[in-house]
C-alpha cells in the first residue's frame, strides 16, 4: 500500500461515516449508531489485549460509566456532555485502584477476575438502594441533544474516533514495543528493563477509561440504565467477537470486525429473535481454529508474502521483519 | 553421601510438618465456625452444606480437566446445562427418573465431549493460552445459544415428589433432599481420587498432568489420555447435570454462573487438588448462606462469594510468585 492510499482510505472512510446521517433513514442510522458503540468497545478491548491480558470485564466498566453518567446528571445536574467525560474518569479511577491488585494476576486468573468484577459491580449497583435506583435502574428526564438522531450518531462516531486515536497512540509509540514484549515473554521483557506493571496499568486504565466513556454515551443516548441492561454480557461478548474476527492487535481489525458482525447481527436479530447470538459463539470458535490472526491479520500476511515474492530488495526484507513484530 | 540425603529428608519432614500444622489450623478454625453456626443459625449451616454440595459437584469435573489437560474449559457450565436438558427430555418423553437417566446422559455427554475435544480443543493445545480461553468461551456461547434457539429462554422444571422430603429435628424443620448434591460431590471426589491413584490409566493421566513430555517419553499415549480425560470430565458433569435437574429450574443460561464458580473453586483449592474442592465449596457455601440468612442482605451473597474468591486467588498468586 502506498503512502497516499494509507492516508486516503481512512480519510474517505471517516468522511463517508460523517455523511451517513444525510443519506440514510432513521432505522439504518440507529443500527449504525449501535455498531459504532460496539466498535469503540472492541477497539478499547484490543488495547489491553496487546499486553496479553484478556479482559472479560468490558461490560463492568461500561456499566460503571453508564451509571456514573446517570448519577452525575441526576444528582449533581452536571451537563450531559461533561457527564460523559466524568463517566470515563470514574471508570479510569476504578481501574487504576483495582489495577494495583488485579494486574498482578496473569492469564486465566486475570480473565476470571475481570469477569467476576463485572458481576460485583452489578451486585453493588443492584443493592445500592435509592441512590442507584436498585434493580429498576435510573431514567433520565431528557436525552442529550434532545434525542436528535443525527447528533447522537455523530457523538458515537466521535467516540469511535477517540478510541481509534488512543489505539493508534498505543500502536505508534514505544508503548507498543513494551506491550508486545510483555505479551511475548514477560521474563525477557523484564530483563530488558521494561517496567511491566507500569505499562500494564497504562493499558488497563486507558482501556477502562474508554469503556467508561462509551457507557456514558450509551446512557445519554438511550436515557436509561438498569443493572441488567448495562452489565449485560452482550457488551463483553460482541466486542470480543468483533475484534477477533477483524483481527486483534491492530486498529483496523476491530473496526472491520464491528462493521461485518454488527450489520450481520442486526439482520439476524430480525430473522431469529431468540438465539441469534449462537452465530457469535460459532464465529469465535471458527476464527480461533481457522484464522486466529483475523481478517486484517490475513490481509497483512498476504501483503507480506507479496512483498517478499516480488522484489528481493533489502527494503522488502526489512519491511517483513517489522511485520513480524506486529505479532 | 549420607549428609545431603539426610538434609533432604529433614527438608521433606519440615514441609510436611508445616503442611500438617496448616491443615490443623484450618481444620480447627472450620470446626469452630461449624459449631458456632450450629448454635447460632442451624438453618444457615444446613443450607450452606447443601449449597456447597452443588458447587462442589459441578466443580470437581473441572478440577479434573484443569489438573490434567490444563485447559480452562469456560464451556463447563454449558455442558452441564445441555446434560440437564437431555435429562429433561428423558424424563418427559421416556418417563425416566433423573437418577436413572444420569447413566445414559453421562454416556451421551462423554461422547459429545470427545467429539468437541477432537474437533476443537485438540487443535489449540499448542496455541497460546489466549486462544484456548477464547475458544472455550465461544463454545459455551454456541452451546447456550443453540439451546436458546431450539427451546427458547423459558425455564423448565420437573416436579418430582421426593424432592420435598423434609426432616424435623427439635423445633427445626428443613428439606433434606439437597444433601444429595453433597453426596454426589463426595462420591465424585473420592471416586476420582481412587481412580487417579489406584488404576493404571489414572496413574498415567496423573503423569501426563505433571509433565506431558516426560509421560510421552516413558510411553504413555498423551493425545489419547487428554481425549479420554476430557470426555470423562464432560460425562461426569453430564451426570451432575442430570442430578441438577431434580430440583432446579433449567434455562439456556443456567450454566454460566457455574462455570465461573467452578473455576474459582478450583483455583482456590489449587490446580490438581480434587479433594480440596470439597472444603473450598464448604467454606463458600457456608459464607453465602450466612449472608443470606441475615435479613435484608440476601442480595449481597453473590458479592461475598466473589470477594472471597478474588482474595484467595490473589493470596495464592502472591505465594506462587514468592516461591
Amino acid at each position: 500500500m502506498t503512502r497516499a492510499l494509507r492516508i486516503a482510505i481512512p480519510a474517505i472512510v471517516i468522511a463517508a461515516a460523517v455523511l451517513i446521517p444525510f443519506v440514510s433513514g432513521p432505522y439504518p442510522l440507529a443500527v449504525a449508531r449501535s455498531v459504532l458503540i460496539y466498535m469503540a468497545l472492541a477497539l478499547s478491548w484490543d488495547i489491553l489485549l496487546r499486553s496479553g491480558q484478556i479482559s472479560f470485564g468490558i461490560a463492568g466498566f461500561f456499566g460503571i460509566g453508564a451509571y456514573a453518567a446517570a448519577l452525575a446528571v441526576l444528582k449533581t445536574s452536571m451537563s450531559p456532555v461533561l457527564s460523559i467525560l466524568g463517566a470515563g474518569l470514574v471508570a479510569g479511577v476504578v481501574a487504576f485502584l483495582l489495577g494495583f491488585v488485579i494486574l498482578r494476576l496473569r492469564a486465566v486468573y486475570f480473565s476470571i477476575t475481570t469477569l467476576a468484577l463485572a458481576e460485583i459491580f452489578r451486585v453493588i449497583i443492584q443493592n445500592g438502594g435509592d441512590f442507584t435506583g436498585g434493580p429498576e435502574g435510573l431514567v433520565l428526564p431528557k436525552l442529550i441533544f434532545n434525542g436528535e438522531a443525527k447528533a447522537l450518531y455523530w457523538m458515537a462516531l466521535a467516540t469511535v474516533l477517540l478510541a481509534c486515536m488512543v489505539s493508534m497512540i498505543f500502536q505508534r509509540s514505544k508503548l507498543r514495543f513494551a506491550l508486545t514484549a510483555i505479551r511475548n515473554n514477560e521474563l525477557s521483557a523484564r530483563s530488558s528493563g521494561i517496567h511491566i506493571f507500569k505499562y500494564l496499568m497504562i493499558a488497563f486504565v486507558a482501556s477502562s477509561f474508554l469503556q467508561g466513556v462509551i457507557g456514558g454515551i450509551q446512557l445519554q443516548g438511550y436515557g436509561f440504565a438498569s443493572p441488567d441492561s448495562v452489565f449485560d454480557s452482550y457488551y463483553t461478548l460482541l466486542p470480543l467477537a468483533m475484534a477477533l474476527l477483524g483481527g486483534i492487535y491492530s486498529t483496523p481489525g476491530p473496526i472491520l470486525g464491528a462493521i461485518l458482525l454488527g450489520v450481520a447481527a442486526e439482520y439476524l436479530k430480525l430473522k431469529i429473535p431468540y438465539g441469534h447470538l449462537v452465530v457469535y459463539g460459532i464465529i469465535i470458535v471458527l476464527v480461533i481454529l481457522l484464522m486466529p490472526q483475523g481478517l486484517f491479520g490475513l490481509y497483512r500476511k498476504r501483503m507480506k508474502a507479496r512483498a517478499s515474492d516480488g522484489e528481493r530488495a533489502p527494503g522488502a526484507e526489512r519491511a517483513s521483519g517489522a511485520e513480524v513484530r506486529h505479532g | 553421601m549420607t549428609g545431603p540425603s539426610l538434609e533432604k529428608d529433614s527438608i521433606v519432614t519440615d514441609v510436611s510438618r508445616s503442611r500438617l500444622r496448616r491443615s490443623l489450623l484450618w481444620g480447627t478454625l472450620g470446626a469452630v465456625v461449624v459449631v458456632a453456626l450450629l448454635l447460632w443459625k442451624p438453618t444457615a449451616l444446613i443450607y450452606g452444606v447443601q449449597r456447597a454440595g452443588l458447587y462442589a459437584a459441578v466443580a470437581i469435573p473441572m478440577a479434573l480437566v484443569l489438573g490434567i489437560v490444563h485447559i480452562v474449559n469456560l464451556a463447563h457450565g454449558e455442558f452441564m446445562m445441555v446434560a440437564a436438558y437431555l435429562a429433561y427430555f428423558a424424563a418427559r418423553l421416556l418417563g425416566l427418573d433423573p437418577f436413572i437417566a444420569l447413566v445414559p446422559v453421562a454416556v451421551v455427554m462423554a461422547v459429545f465431549g470427545l467429539v468437541v475435544y477432537l474437533l476443537t480443543i485438540k487443535h489449540t493445545l499448542k496455541a497460546p493460552e489466549l486462544n484456548q480461553l477464547i475458544l472455550t468461551f465461544g463454545l459455551g456461547i454456541a452451546l447456550s445459544q443453540t439451546v436458546n434457539l431450539m427451546f427458547t429462554s423459558q425455564s423448565w422444571k420437573l416436579s418430582l415428589n421426593y424432592v420435598t422430603a423434609s426432616a424435623t429435628v427439635g423445633d427445626l424443620s428443613f428439606g433434606v433432599f439437597d444433601f444429595v448434591y453433597a453426596g454426589v460431590a463426595i462420591i465424585l471426589a473420592v471416586g476420582l481420587k481412587l481412580f487417579l491413584t489406584r488404576t493404571r490409566f489414572g496413574k498415567a493421566a496423573l503423569a501426563v498432568g505433571q509433565n506431558p513430555r516426560g509421560a510421552a517419553i516413558v510411553g504413555i499415549n498423551v493425545d489419547r489420555t487428554y481425549a479420554i480425560v476430557f470426555a470423562l470430565a464432560v460425562g461426569l458433569v453430564g451426570a451432575v447435570g442430570s442430578v441438577f435437574l431434580t430440583k432446579q429450574a433449567i434455562f439456556p443460561l443456567v450454566g454460566g454462573p457455574y462455570t465461573m464458580k467452578s473455576f474459582c473453586l478450583v483455583a482456590m483449592a489449587g490446580v490438581g487438588n480434587i479433594v480440596g474442592v470439597l472444603f473450598c465449596s464448604l467454606a463458600l457455601g457456608l459464607s453465602e448462606s450466612i449472608i443470606n440468612s441475615i435479613r435484608g442482605y440476601a442480595g449481597w451473597s453473590n458479592i461475598v462469594f466473589f470477594a472471597i474468591i478474588i482474595g484467595t486467588i490473589l493470596v495464592r498468586s502472591f505465594r506462587e510468585r514468592k516461591a
